[in-house]
């Protein structure tokens, strides 16, 4: 699994490539929480590239929205795949995470 | 390996670095057992998902154990049986997340077994034979 991390208009994008499972989860956590702890107020998870999520991802998902709404800050996640989404749907998790069709509008401020 | 007309078996070790090994065979399915390609992921998470469990929970020692995967197709059918020689445990006894909580009341963690449920048709657990059973069904379109 590959972690990119990119600035734009006050947000951070974390892109991330390839399969978030079990074997990947303790590295991509690691990488979640140094990047929690560097304050940022918006962060947009682009999903774009995520081919596949089972419960250690959603697990790092759940965190991070925790940890950001304690802080007042926004996490929106953009571009899931149909079977991503599909995840999301059964585990209750479209309802706790605001989801964009795709990046530019995550970008915008609602 | 071994393998059938409907059948494969796979014995694997009691390490999460085997869920490469899962993964491959499970990619490999459509091919084999003429699965439909949208299966592999929900077929691939729901086998984490349980192998994840065994591999975590079942054992009291450190000793390698062995843990049966045993995938057949029968007509609209797909049945997956797990095996292990863990301590008795039954995934379908646990209660189930309650999914529809705001993101501040959700626990982490517990979803695992909740998605297999979601996943497959049904999931049956037996003890037999000091082994831990699960059987996994899953109704197919074609």
């Amino acid at each position: 699994m590959n972690v990119s991390l990119t600035n734009r208009n006050d947000y951070l994008i974390i892109g991330l490539q390839g399969r978030l499972d079990t074997l990947q989860a303790d590295a991509v956590e690691k990488k979640m929480l140094e990047v929690l702890g560097q304050k940022h107020e918006r962060i947009v998870i682009d999903c774009k590239e995520l081919d596949y999520i089972s419960s250690s991802g959603l697990r790092i998902f759940l965190i991070m929205q925790k940890k950001m709404m304690g802080a007042a800050g926004t996490l929106k996640l953009c571009n899931l795949q149909p079977s991503i989404q599909e995840v999301f749907d059964m585990s209750g998790f479209s309802m706790i995470f605001a989801i964009a069709p795709d990046l530019e509008t995550a970008l915008q401020d609602q | 390996m071994e393998e059938n007309e409907h059948t494969l078996s796979l014995r694997l070790s009691n390490e999460l670095g085997e869920l490469s090994r899962l993964q491959e065979v499970i990619e490999s399915l459509p091919g084999r057992m003429n699965l439909p390609p949208g299966m592999i992921m929900p077929i691939n998470l729901a086998l984490e998902e349980a192998f994840t469990n065994i591999v975590n929970y079942a054992f009291n020692d450190k000793d390698p154990h062995a843990i049966g995967v045993d995938i057949t197709r029968r007509e609209k059918r797909l049945e997956i049986r797990i095996t292990d020689d863990g301590r008795p445990y039954d995934p379908t006894a646990r209660e189930d997340p309650d999914v529809a909580l705001p993101a501040e009341d959700r626990k982490v963690g517990g979803l695992g077994i909740f998605l297999i449920k979601k996943i497959m048709d049904e999931v049956v657990y037996r003890r037999e034979n000091e082994k831990n059973i699960l059987t996994l069904i899953k109704s197919l379109p074609i």
